[in-house]
């Protein structure tokens, strides 16, 4: 039998959404550190759990979190994955040119949890506990992308 | 909950392309129950929706579908949120003594018409996660897995045989879209990665599906079927938003959600007092994460659970019998797919994937990043 397929379009959409989403006060400052080479985070007075990247309130404790605080740049991978795969554009499956290494980092004095690219070593050495350090591009820009990666420390 | 609220019909569709328009499959879906209950759209009071906007491309996604429904100018409301969560809805409508049935109709497209992870990838946070572009579904579900394993202890073999419970369960259940026949853990094991240590037979396929499912009050229901399955408990709710600030092997929002809905159905020993499970596990880690949030095995077990073939169909308590959320995930359909696959089992009409003679069944849907947001059945006839 012959296979029957349906045929499929591509809705072509006349508008172009450009968003300019205000990063707010918190993610402003964390953002302006990153050109200094400083990690920012903030101190919840209830409970004293230091959150990086910063937010205004602490989920547990509904606490405004007032009190900023330059983190250490060490800490060890909690948890890490290798990617085999990406999603493109419109969260598209496809094949990564080639495996890469994220990392879930526990920064020292930090209790949030950094994600991060990892790199420097090979999947095989990849082990939870290891002591990684922060990795800064070489010109710094103010923008995610300035802190690069993670490796060991 | 006493025999207030019944299941007196469902039908469901689902394949890895399906080859008709979602207009077309409501259609389908709902005059297939209609026929089957010998009914008219006059007779449903009110219709409940679930889809998403993100995966239909249009916002108030169910904007066109109360026509193909044949509730059109009907009283409608819809869930932005898992099928499950609709099912909720009507039942407390009937409950709240105004209506007597509800049409429950949820269908996803994400076999090849949109991406499944979209959805997740926009409840990112949009100025950190979402700008960076590491985090995703299965990104994070693989962060998810590796912790699960690490806590106890266990290799990627138990994932394998995880995998290969539902895989073959869902390729002898001509309802699912993944059709595997002669699935082995180690074919599971031989399967690409997407991220380590999750393979793609470890995680759930884009999926084309939907169901219809209708529910009554216990007085309409007598006249509807003499198959009554009635709604013994319900809970659901929500755990933090932050993965990197969550336990990911554990699962207390479905630990909350199970509770309530527990009590509500007089159930305190749910490992004994209950005959199987459907659980939309989307990732084959989530199963034992969720079973042990539905108090059916403490997850530290379930590497001698799966091996010795306690899940299995034919085992002391089943999961998954129809091959779960493995064998296909028409989100956001895919609870209301384990709400009907249940149903049947409960009616004795599960065909090969049919359990011996269950009395009681737990159900649990789940949303959002590593199973944020879950939504507990319990059903019995
Ligand atoms: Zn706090």
């Amino acid at each position: 039998m012959e296979e029957l397929r349906e045929t499929y379009i591509t809705p072509v959409v006349p508008l172009d959404f450009t968003y300019n989403y205000r990063v707010g006060q918190y993610m402003e400052r964390f953002l302006n550190s990153l050109k200094d080479k400083k990690l920012m985070g903030v101190k919840c007075p209830e409970c004293g759990k230091v959150f990086v990247p910063p937010r205004m309130f602490c989920g547990s404790c509904n606490q405004k979190l007032d009190e900023w605080v330059e983190v250490a740049q060490t800490g060890m991978l909690a948890n890490f994955t290798v990617g085999h795969v990406v999603l493109e554009k419109g969260a598209r499956l496809a094949k990564a040119e080639s495996p890469y290494v994220l990392g879930l980092i526990k920064l020292d004095d930090v209790d949030s949890l950094l994600l991060a690219r990892v790199e420097k070593v090979a999947p095989a050495d990849l082990k939870k506990g290891m002591r990684m350090k922060a990795v800064w591009k070489e010109e710094l820009a103010g923008d995610y992308s300035d802190l690069d990666h993670f490796e060991p420390a | 909950m006493e025999n207030k609220v019944a299941i007196v019909g469902v039908n469901l569709d689902s394949a890895l392309d399906i080859e008709k328009s979602r207009e077309r499959l409501i259609f389908d879906l709902v005059r297939g129950l209609m026929d089957d209950l010998g009914i008219e759209p006059t007779d449903v009071d009110t219709t409940i929706f679930a889809t998403n906007d993100f995966l239909v491309g249009r916002t108030i996604s169910n904007v066109f579908e109360d026509s193909p429904a044949g509730v059109y100018m009907r009283d409608e409301s819809k869930v932005e949120m898992d099928a499950t969560n609709a099912v909720m809805y009507g039942t407390m409508r009937i409950l709240s003594g105004n209506y007597q049935t509800a049409l429950i109709v949820s269908q996803g497209l994400c076999g090849h018409q949109v991406s499944p992870y979209l959805h997740i990838s926009y409840s990112l946070n949009p100025i950190y996660d979402r700008q960076l572009g590491l985090l995703n579904e299965l990104s994070a579900a693989a962060f998810q897995a590796r912790d699960f394993l690490t806590k106890y202890g266990f290799g990627d073999d138990l994932m394998h045989a995880i995998a290969a419970n539902s895989l073959a369960n869902a390729a002898l259940n001509p309802r699912q879209a993944r059709q595997l026949p002669d699935i082995s853990p180690q074919q599971v094991s031989e399967s690409p990665y997407y991220y380590e240590p999750l393979r793609e037979l470890h995680c759930y396929p884009p999926t084309d599906g939907g169901c219809a499912i209708l529910l009554a009050s216990a007085e309409r229901a007598k006249e509807l079927t003499d198959k009554p399955v009635w709604i013994l408990g319900l809970g659901s709710s929500m755990d933090t938003y932050y993965i990197v600030e969550r336990d990911l092997t554990v699962a207390p929002s479905a630990t909350k959600a199970a509770k309530r809905a527990y009590e509500m159905a007089g159930i305190s020993d749910p490992a004994r007092e209950i005959c199987f499970a459907e659980i939309a596990a989307l990732f084959a880690h989530q199963e034992p994460i969720l079973a042990e949030a539905l108090g059916l095995m403490e997850a530290s077990d379930a590497a001698e659970k799966y091996q010795s073939g306690e899940t299995a169909i034919d085992g002391k308590l089943p999961i998954n019998p129809s091959g779960g959320a493995l064998g296909g995930h028409p989100i956001p359909a895919t609870g209301g797919f384990r709400v009907a696959e249940a149903t049947l089992q409960l009616r004795g009409e599960a065909g090969k994937n049919q359990v011996k003679d269950p009395k009681r069944a737990v159900v649990l849907g789940q949303d959002g990043i590593c199973a944020q947001q879950n939504s507990v059945l319990v059903l019995g006839i």
